[in-house]
């Protein structure tokens, strides 16, 4: 079902899943070209959830999807106070489930599950290396400013409960999972099992932590 | 320390995922494959991301006034490049 929220900077989509009671998923996909990589696979993550009776919803971030905000515009700080204002608004508990560069902005949620997190300072790393490879300023196609790679620079990530990673990733997790970063694919894909496995680990998670 | 074999089998795993390429494609690549100018999915956004995966997946820095053509023109020079790197 397609909804709206509103935060401080406007009005933005959202698409909510499942029971309108009981705990919420709130995804959080990442910044510029992964988002729309990660569009497809998150929504295959929130219905394998609906299946098991679980809420969520995936917002549409300022700047991103049919957003009307222009990434130029856009500084860290506005994405942190959307996720806030949207957390806000619902009233059932949160848990929210963040992909890669969402972990910078899930820290309203009071519970935090994330999938291959990405630091601020590995994600200016990263758009200063699609600059120089490209036309010098945009990021696939994002024109991203100055300010939005400052104020990456310098965030730090809210504590997380769980952290989820694919096998090919050496860095520390609680769970270590099979399968291909769609995040880094030109073609958005999906992968149906990897989102079971996923939506089975949050499902899990989210039990512990009621219980 | 990774291996010569081991940073072979992540060169390949990092091509596969980031250009989308079929898993027996990445197995087929031997060391005169050509890659950047040659391959059609190995654009620049595309090499960010190869970059990108071998630095977290090898632990190593990759310099950007490092990066040219000659070092991902083929599969074997990228190799090369990435062993040297994880020795050093």
């Amino acid at each position: 079902m397609i909804g709206d929220y509103h935060w401080a900077g406007g009005r933005e989509a959202l698409l909510r899943f499942g029971p309108d009671h009981g705990p919420v998923v709130v995804l959080l996909l990442p910044f510029f070209e992964e988002y729309n990589r990660t569009r497809a696979f998150g929504v295959a993550i929130l219905r394998a959830l609906e299946k098991r009776g679980i809420a969520g919803v995936l917002p549409d971030l300022p700047g991103f999807a049919d957003s009307l905000v222009d990434t130029e515009k856009l500084v860290l700080a506005n994405l942190q106070q959307a996720v806030l204002d949207l957390v806000a608004s619902l009233a059932s508990p949160v848990f929210s489930a963040a992909i890669r560069s969402a972990a910078l902005i899930d820290a309203p949620a009071p519970a935090r599950w994330r999938l291959s997190p990405q630091t601020g300072a590995e994600l200016a790393r990263e758009i200063k290396r699609l600059r120089a490879l490209g036309d010098g300023v945009t990021v696939a196609g994002n024109a991203v400013s100055d300010a939005f790679v400052q104020s990456l620079e310098t965030a730090t990530l809210a504590p997380g409960q769980r952290t989820v990673r694919l096998d090919s990733d050496p860095a520390p997790a609680d769970l270590k999972l099979p399968g291909a970063p769609l995040w880094r694919l030109a073609e958005p894909g999906d992968d149906p099992d990897l989102a079971e496995l996923l939506a089975a680990d949050i499902a899990e998670w989210i039990a512990a932590c009621a219980g | 320390m990774a291996t010569a074999a081991k940073v072979d089998e992540v060169v390949r795993g990092v091509l596969r995922d980031v250009l989308g390429i079929s898993a027996e494609r990445a197995a087929a690549l031997d060391a005169d494959s050509g890659l950047f100018g040659t391959l059609l999915e190995f654009d620049s956004i595309a090499v960010a991301g190869v970059l990108t995966e071998l630095e977290d997946r090898l632990g190593i820095l990759i310099e950007d006034d490092e990066v040219d053509a000659d070092m991902m023109g083929s599969f074997g020079a990228l190799v090369r490049y990435a062993a040297a790197k994880v020795a050093t």
